[in-house]
């Protein structure tokens, strides 16, 4: 008769020693993959960065005259003539798609008086008029010239020789690429690049939107609350904006958010 | 169940040499047959060789076996080491001569040439590889005589390797190499040894993957099966006598169990 209580116990013991290899072998592959995934994500997030850094260089040029992506030979001179081209036709940008829900409490706060997104497209004749409004400042200074000739701004007195030429985009080119971008990685700083762009266009609901998505992908974003707040009172939604900002001066109490608190309030900003 | 089937099954695989046992395999029949065919050849001897357990023994008795009835055979299984004993009892078997005191090799050759046979006699020489070197050179020279033919088992180390071509390389006409068992002939050899014993029910509980780690632990080695087999019916027998025979599946042969008869009888070194 075979003592089968020492033999299951040996058989145990036989059992335990002969997965301690494997163990082993697969602990050490799980340590490796894990170190290899960590180094990897690490990579990209360095790449991701460099991306946004490289992302936020068309503000540079905000400030200078739309061209259809020709190259302006910029030398510097004491007299500028600057020829303007005529505004392009708007390219209408389907955002139906970017609907996202907001995941912030004090934003759960004021969800009932915040207004939804935007969903009609914009009368660029509104845009273009704003646009119009911005070119009268710089009208006295220029002239115009024929349609589709490069801008040249030449200096009557050289004062270096060198010459630097910069080739720009379009803005709202500009607009599309970083919008396609940010719907592949949901960069918060790529949407509120969008929205300050859209800010500045004059697209107020669309600012709006791309704000309010900044905001729910982080909330910590001081310059997307000013945005936000800063087109809410531009769309006429002027409680709300306030509300929106006292809410978040509890939070984070940004002096810059006080100080639109404070001109909205005295009506300084309109 | 039948209370009595792992008792049965287990007796199957008692570690004994008869002809009734041999397990008929397809490979092993192609060896013996051709073993068979050299017997009728005018061959001085034929060695079969291999490692222990490959059936070896198991061989010499089943040739014996069906020799007998045709042929003037005669079978030592066991090695008779003293030289004087090997040529009495080989005088007293074959020739019929009883002779008391010391009987040395000129006078059984004397014996011989006084002696008439009516058809050479097959001696089977089991474990020759225990015979002395001069024992050796006289069975030889005897096997030169052509009066008698020798059929010798050898095990297959070195040291034997060595035995077969200082005595045995000019003159053995046939050299028969026996292996362990293939995969497919372990399970068949199994599952044909208990179905000879009428045990059906143990035949049909191995499964591929009891025969795979059988034969991982025996490499196809017959006598470490039948060892094997043995302890693994003893266990199912103990725990049925325990009446713990619900604890363990009755469907399929356990792996488990494979293993405790393995740690059982050393195979397995725990």
């Amino acid at each position: 008769m075979l003592n089968t209580r020492d033999l299951e116990k040996r058989w145990l013991i036989y059992k335990i020693k002969s997965y301690i290899p494997h163990a082993i072998i697969t602990i050490s592959l799980i340590v490796i993959i894990s170190l290899l995934t960590l180094f990897i994500t690490k990579k990209k997030e360095i790449k991701t960065t460099t991306e946004v850094k490289m992302e936020s260089l068309p503000t540079l040029v905000k400030t200078l005259p739309k061209v259809n992506n020709e190259p302006i030979v910029l030398v510097k001179e004491e007299k500028k003539i600057i020829i303007k081209q005529p505004i392009p036709e708007p390219i209408i940008l389907d955002e139906a798609t970017l609907k996202l829900k907001p995941s912030l409490g004090f934003m759960k706060k004021i969800q009932n008086s915040t207004l939804p997104y935007y969903q009609t497209e914009p009368s660029y004749d509104n845009m273009t008029t704003d646009m119009k409004k911005e070119d009268d400042t710089t009208k006295e200074q220029i002239s115009q010239e024929p349609v589709n000739t490069p801008v040249t701004i030449i200096k009557e007195e050289q004062i270096q020789k060198s010459k630097i030429t910069i080739e720009r985009r379009d803005t709202r080119d500009d607009i599309k690429n970083i919008i396609k971008r940010f719907k592949k990685n949901n960069n918060p700083a790529l949407s509120l690049f969008i929205a300050k762009k859209y800010y500045e266009l004059g697209e107020y609901h669309k600012s709006y939107n791309y704000a309010l998505i900044t905001n729910q992908i982080n909330r910590d974003i001081e310059a997307s609350w000013i945005v936000f707040s800063k087109s809410l009172v531009k769309l006429g939604e002027k409680e709300m904006a306030i509300n929106t900002l006292k809410d978040y001066i509890k939070n984070s109490h940004s002096n810059n958010a006080k100080l639109l608190l404070e001109e909205i309030n005295s009506g300084k900003f309109k | 169940m039948n209370t009595s089937l792992y008792d049965n099954s287990k007796n199957v695989f008692l570690d004994t040499v008869h002809a009734k046992d041999y397990i008929q395999l397809d490979r092993v029949s192609t060896i013996y047959q051709s073993l068979k065919d050299s017997i009728n050849k005018p061959l001085k001897m034929i060695l079969l060789y291999g490692r222990p357990g490959t059936g070896k023994s198991m061989f010499l008795t089943k040739l014996y076996n069906d020799l007998s009835l045709s042929k003037v055979v005669y079978l030592y299984q066991t090695p008779i080491l003293d030289e004087s004993e090997f040529y009495k009892t080989l005088a007293q078997d074959i020739f019929s001569t009883r002779y008391n005191g010391e009987l040395n090799f000129t006078q059984f050759m004397k014996i011989i040439k006084g002696s008439s046979l009516d058809s050479i006699p097959i001696i089977l020489l089991d474990e020759a590889q225990l015979y002395s070197d001069a024992l050796m050179e006289k069975i030889r020279l005897l096997s030169d005589t052509r009066t008698m033919k020798f059929v010798i088992t050898l095990h297959k180390t070195e040291k034997e390797d060595l035995i077969a071509k200082e005595h045995f390389q000019t003159r053995i006409w046939e050299t028969i190499e026996l292996e362990n068992a293939s995969k497919t002939e372990l399970k068949i050899y199994i599952q044909k040894k208990l179905m000879k014993a009428n045990c059906f029910d143990s035949a049909n509980m191995f499964t591929a993957k009891n025969v795979h780690l059988i034969f991982k632990l025996t490499n196809g080695n017959y006598r470490d099966t039948n060892k094997l087999l043995y302890t693994l019916f003893d266990l199912y027998t103990t725990y049925e006598s325990n009446e713990q025979i619900t604890s363990i599946n009755t469907n399929h042969v356990s792996n488990k169990l494979i293993e405790m008869a393995a740690i059982h009888t050393g195979i397995i070194n725990a």
